[in-house]
């Protein structure tokens, strides 16, 4: 048929099928900021604005949008132009990886049209049609605001720092701090310490350098680019957890026209990997192969189909006909290893369980001291048990790769992933091509999170391109998502604590059964995670580490920003609370007799390390600022309202009980001795640098804290930086993103391929001013001696590049760190609990962060508010739940609750600075700490409003219910 | 997969269309899009049945009526407002329309349960003339047709009570309550039965939930007496 649409002004005649989507026409026309999120339209990554009013274009046929007027963010502005709205979300730090940006400024357009002095609430309301896994919605909603003053012609403030004054050091004098109260909601809180020396770039909230496309919605994804014959795949995923596949055949699904390509385990190479996207050799078991003959869960891969059009695709998988052998399953870790369980890896080719037979794949131990001598004499002991449960990471951007063969015959992937270069290596043995054959481009990103951590449908569309010789696109939808990704492990944890009258820590044990599901991918380093933070954020001179690792047939946990840590957290900040409680002491005082700080020893980190690092050599934390964080949180969640009585049970709301809860968080910094980032940085003929390196940014903002650095170094503008990253063909290595190593590894990295360059400029700078390179210093785009004469860096440029002894300046090199200095953080929560229904409101989370020296205050607030709502969602309401078969019957958004913009509590991050004399500029890591405390401090607050202890998440109606039930 | 797309022009064209098996009637399309579980639709947009107006002591919203313009009508009770708010967020609300709600029912729909409370009727258009329903029956029996314009109440007052995982959820359970001027008071609740139902306020005891993950039908009739109770209570006597 044929639609009629006015677009961006441009009245366009389509041809379109009556089915069709109205995004996929959308995106057919050229317009990339149109995004997909998911099948049921409530992401609002696709939002347009339909005759003025914001629209889901996921759950609207481009026939229905006949006739009308669609506007999109392409329409906002001419190049060179920018409209007040994005603007204000570039100043506002409201984009993170820019994925839903597009249709969060088409809200704001939508509200301001119609209402240019919004309140706040009416910016949340329009919000609430886009979900966002990223900011935590602080920044898009008063980015909106900010864009309404502009429209009204009102004057703007910049975005400045809002320096807080430290509490826990009297003789620190700062004229310029304020108030927190007093502070614009924008404005990152920084509580500076007098050990980090001035910087010009570094330490300031610039713009994302990656701002001005995400904000205009230029094509800047994976999906974002046209492929003449491209071919669309569709996986056909197992509909049983547990069954063997007796017969496959696939003559009527290849007999459909269109259908290019059907493969499945008989026409696929059986070559062994493990699918995390980690370092050479990958961690054991080698349990995986591109496609099985048996099935492990509801979702595994069956077979996989190219053809010419997605419904196709999609129709090709219903011709598949498969013979299924059910099997019995299993989904609890806990009955997964007891007698007569259903053993899920009994192929005799797998490799590198522990004991495949028990369904045990890791055994992992780790002791120091003697813990049952000090459990004999310690004069108390406490024993307890917590459950940590299921999520998934559910970016906004669902997994998606473009495979095709370049002009080379190369193998050219275009995916959204964490680990380009991890990808190159684990793909080329399943395509059976040398890594010299494969190039990975990771462009800009949707959200990871973990997910991505992961080589999870590479070599499905690679092995679609070779079967076809034509390029292969494969986009999960939202249910796939969910059900065939990667998720969050769930454990079973038992803490035994052995403590003295005087409140010290003599003897901790930690136990755990984890749930890794039908595939061991992170299984052994998530679960060494836990175990490292369950057990080093304490001082204690005993313990003991206890961990089984075992198959299940749930959905495959994976990688999870936070990484085993949030799991550890809330078993052991539950634990320490009620061991506070039971022994009558403050619970902040009784953490503060035994947690680490300067000077301590990380003495059960040697043996949970995978890094090649020296066992012999303890790790000794170099620099804390927990005691600031714990006063700066205090103070701004009003801890003394604790006890209040009027305030804990208001008089007019008598079925109402209000808490706050604490709990501390310690996090590392990188692996050490194992992750490794790598830069290149050469300069141009005006000045500016080219700066390559492999670091993947997720929308993090790594990309801006990487050029900041460059910057600082080269005494130039964050503009003058110009950034190409993660491109396997053209940057040098790096590990990729996760475990909070980007600002503290590439960083390095960066740092020194700039100085070596700042050594070449200094050095033709001394020439050409005629003085001593020791004499020179570089600021400002300029070199300037000490007599106060100057050059610039584009006149040093042009001499070096052209006119006299000529040479590239330029640097490289590379990091990897023999220490992992551990940021350390304060997380507060406020709650209000039903205690006749069990409903818990979370009405104020403040967390205050020791990362270090933010290289952006800006992108690190970011990551905190958003983290925190992340954070907030697996404590409180994010769940996977199953039938009795094991399908997932939430597998979409609503069922599977996130938080939306109109519900959000009150949040508030503090960065509390630190000089960490081992990071770049004194950072340490920001990415995964806010994961880590928000669970246990509302479990705690809850307790604290209740009296009821509950040791399993989320915190949902019928579980407080019931646990209130037995106070 | 939709196979046939119709935008006609008439009630009269919409409902010669609607004969043959597969063919729905595509309202906003939120719900119908994504279930991709027609083969024709029938788009009623070019129809009309987007007024809303007073028809004495009654409220008359057109089926087409998107759940945004019901947020922002004066002329619907305000505690009807705030329930067409809270079903959907605002890309959902600008498409999807009053019509497609009471036609998809879903039995979390705060609306819906706020609809019967407020006596709501529902006239259904069929080839043989239109009917009037009301919408504990229309939720009942499902009559085949066009829905071209739902009626409420205006009178009274109302109250509401929910239990949700967080503030913006669709509640695990909710009761709406309204006493009308004529003193008589109405109660119902979602996320007890398979539709919104009405439920008599003295007999509370008599409903059995089916349970899902979020509530067993144990909590769910705890949370229909505890909430109940609430709203009735809130009301006054």
């Amino acid at each position: 048929m044929t639609i009629e649409l006015t677009i961006n002004g441009e009245l366009r005649t389509i041809d379109c099928e009556p089915h069709e989507l109205l995004l996929r026409v959308l995106r057919r026309e050229g317009l990339f900021s149109v995004r997909f999120g998911s099948e049921t339209g409530e992401t609002g990554a696709a939002a347009v604005l339909l005759d003025g009013r914001l629209v889901s274009t996921e759950v609207m046929l481009a026939a229905q949008a006949d006739g009308h007027v669609i506007e999109t963010v392409e329409g906002l502005a001419t190049p060179g132009n920018v409209h007040p709205i994005q603007q204000a979300f570039i100043d506002s730090g409201a984009m993170q990886s820019g994925y839903s940006s597009p249709a969060q400024m088409l809200a704001a357009k939508e509200l301001l049209d119609g209402q240019p002095n919004p309140t706040e609430a009416e910016a949340r309301d329009i919000l609430t049609g886009v979900l966002d896994r990223e900011t935590g919605y602080l920044r898009p909603v008063h980015a909106i605001l900010r864009a309404g003053a502009a429209i009204r012609g009102e004057a703007v403030e910049e975005v400045s720092l809002g320096y807080v004054a430290p509490l826990t050091d009297p003789l620190f004098v700062d004229e310029g701090a304020a108030d927190p109260a007093t502070l614009p909601v924008l404005s990152p809180r920084v509580v500076p310490s007098p050990e980090v020396p001035e910087t010009a770039v570094v330490g300031q909230p610039e713009p994302k350098v990656d701002a001005l496309k995400l904000a205009k919605g230029y094509p800047a994804f994976v999906d974002d680019i046209e492929i003449r014959g491209l071919l669309h795949a569709k996986v056909l995923y197992s509909p049983h957890a547990h069954a063997r596949i007796v017969a496959i055949d696939d003559s009527k699904a290849r007999a459909l026209p269109g259908v290019r390509a059907v493969l499945h385990h008989e026409n696929v190479p059986r070559v062994r990997y493990a699918s995390g996207g980690q370092s050479y050799p990958n961690p054991l078991p080698y349990d995986q192969v591109s496609f099985d003959n048996k099935v492990r869960y509801v979702g595994d891969r069956v077979a996989a189909v190219a053809a010419d059009t997605p419904e196709i695709a999609a129709a090709a998988l219903d011709f598949i006909d498969v013979t299924y052998e059910v099997l019995a399953a299993v989904f609890d870790e806990n009955d997964a290893i007891a007698d007569g369980a259903p053993v899920i890896h009994d192929e005799p080719d797998m490799e590198g369980a522990h004991d495949a037979a028990r369904n045990i794949v890791h055994h992992i131990s780790a002791d120091t001291g003697d813990v049952d001598a000090a459990f004999e004499t310690a004069d108390h002991v406490f024993e307890q048990t917590l459950r940590v449960h299921q999520v998934q990471q559910a970016p906004i951007e669902p997994h998606i790769a473009i495979s095709w063969w370049d002009s080379d015959e190369r193998m050219v992937i275009r995916t959204s992933t964490q680990v380009p270069f991890h990808t190159r290596r684990m793909v080329a043995p399943l395509l059976g091509l040398p890594v010299k054959r494969i190039r990975i481009v990771k462009p800009r990103i949707g959200g990871g999170f973990g997910v991505k951590q992961e080589m999870l449908i590479e070599d499905i569309v690679g092995h679609l391109t070779m079967a076809t010789g034509k390029p292969v696109r494969l986009e999960l939808t939202r249910e796939e998502e969910f059900i065939s990704s990667r998720t969050r492990h769930p454990q079973t944890t038992t803490y035994k604590t052995g403590v003295n009258s005087d409140g010290r820590l003599v003897a901790q044990q930690m136990s755990i059964v984890a749930n890794t599901g039908p595939y061991g991918t992170h299984g052994l380093t998530v679960q060494m995670v836990t175990g490292l933070r369950g057990l080093s954020s304490y001082n204690c001179p005993n313990k003991r580490f206890r961990c089984d690792v075992v198959y299940t047939n749930i959905p495959v946990p994976g990688a999870y920003r936070g990484y085993g840590a949030p799991q550890a957290l809330f078993a052991l900040e539950a634990h320490m609370e009620d061991i506070a409680v039971a022994l009558d002491m403050d619970a902040i005082e009784f953490r503060r007799l035994n947690w680490t700080t300067t000077g301590d020893p990380l003495d059960i980190a040697p043996a949970l390390g995978e890094g090649d690092v020296d066992a012999e050599v303890v790790p000794i934390i170099t620099s804390s600022g927990l005691e600031e964080c714990v006063a700066q949180g205090l103070r701004a969640i009003g801890w003394e309202r604790r006890s209040d009585p009027e305030w804990r049970q208001p008089a007019d709301r008598p079925h109402i009980r209000r808490g706050l809860g604490f709990a501390m968080c310690m996090h590392g910094t990188a692996i050490p001795g194992l992750d490794m980032g790598a830069a290149y940085i050469k300069i141009n003929d005006d000045g500016s640098f080219n700066l390559l390196f492999g670091a993947t940014d997720l929308g993090t903002g790594a990309d801006t804290v990487l050029a900041q650095i460059a910057a600082e170094v080269l005494g130039v503008a964050l503009d003058d930086i110009l950034v190409y990253a993660a491109d396997t063909d053209m940057t040098p290595f790096d590990t990729g993103a996760y475990a909070s190593s980007t600002t503290y590894i590439s960083g390095m990295a960066v740092k020194r391929a700039a100085e070596q360059a700042r050594s070449m400029v200094v050095e033709r700078a001394a020439r050409m001013l005629e003085t001593t390179p020791g004499a020179i210093d570089l600021r400002e785009g300029r070199a300037w001696s000490t007599d106060d004469r100057s050059v610039s860096i584009a006149e040093i440029a042009l001499s070096s590049l052209h006119q006299e002894a000529q040479h590239q300046i330029m640097g490289t090199a590379s990091y990897v760190s023999p220490e992992s200095p551990p940021p350390y953080a304060a997380q507060f929560a406020e709650v209000e609990v039903d205690v006749e229904t069990g409903q818990v409101t979370v009405t104020a989370l403040i967390m205050a962060v020791d990362c270090g020296v933010p290289i952006n205050p800006v992108t690190a607030s970011g990551q905190v508010e958003g983290g925190m709502i992340q954070a907030l969602g697996y404590g409180h309401c994010e769940e996977m739940a199953y039938d009795e078969d094991g399908r997932m019957v939430n597998a979409a958004f609503g069922p599977y609750k996130i938080y939306r913009s109109d519900e959000m509590p009150r949040i508030e991050a503090f960065l509390v600075q630190t000089m960490e004399k081992s990071g770049p500029f004194g950072a340490k890591a920001v990415a995964e700490i806010p994961k880590d405390g928000v669970a246990p401090a509302i479990r705690n607050a809850v307790a604290d409003a209740t009296g009821a202890r509950i040791d399993a998440i989320p915190l949902t109606p019928e579980r407080v219910w019931r646990a209130l039930q037995t106070v | 997969m939709i196979q046939t797309y119709h935008r006609p022009a008439t009630l009269d064209e919409a409902l010669g269309l609607l004969g043959s098996d597969g063919t729905a009637v595509l309202a906003g399309g939120t719900s119908l899009v994504a279930s991709n579980a027609a083969s024709a639709v029938v788009d009623l947009q070019d129809l009309g049945l987007d007024g809303i107006s007073l028809d004495g002591s009654r409220v008359a919203i057109g089926a087409m009526v998107r759940l945004r313009d019901v947020v922002e009508s004066d002329l619907v009770p305000a505690f009807l407002r705030d329930l067409a708010r809270r079903e959907a967020p605002s890309t959902i609300r600008n498409a999807a329309t009053i019509g497609g709600a009471v036609a998809t029912g879903h039995a979390e729909s705060e609306l819906v349960a706020g609809l019967l409370v407020y006596e709501a009727a529902i006239t259904v258009a069929a080839g043989d003339g239109s009917t009037t329903h009301s919408l504990a029956d229309y939720l009942e029996g499902r009559p085949r047709g066009i829905i071209i314009e739902i009626t409420a109440a205006t009178d009274g007052t109302a109250a509401a009570a929910r239990t949700a995982r967080t503030p913006a959820d669709r509640p695990i359970v909710m009761a709406a309550a309204r006493r009308g001027d004529n003193g008589e008071t109405l109660l119902a609740m979602t996320g007890v039965a398979e539709t919104p139902v009405a439920v008599d306020p003295r007999s509370l005891g008599a409903i059995d939930p089916p349970p899902d993950f979020r509530g067993t039908t144990e909590y769910r009739k705890h949370l229909a007496d505890t909430l109940g109770a609430r709203v009735i209570a809130e009301l006054g006597t």
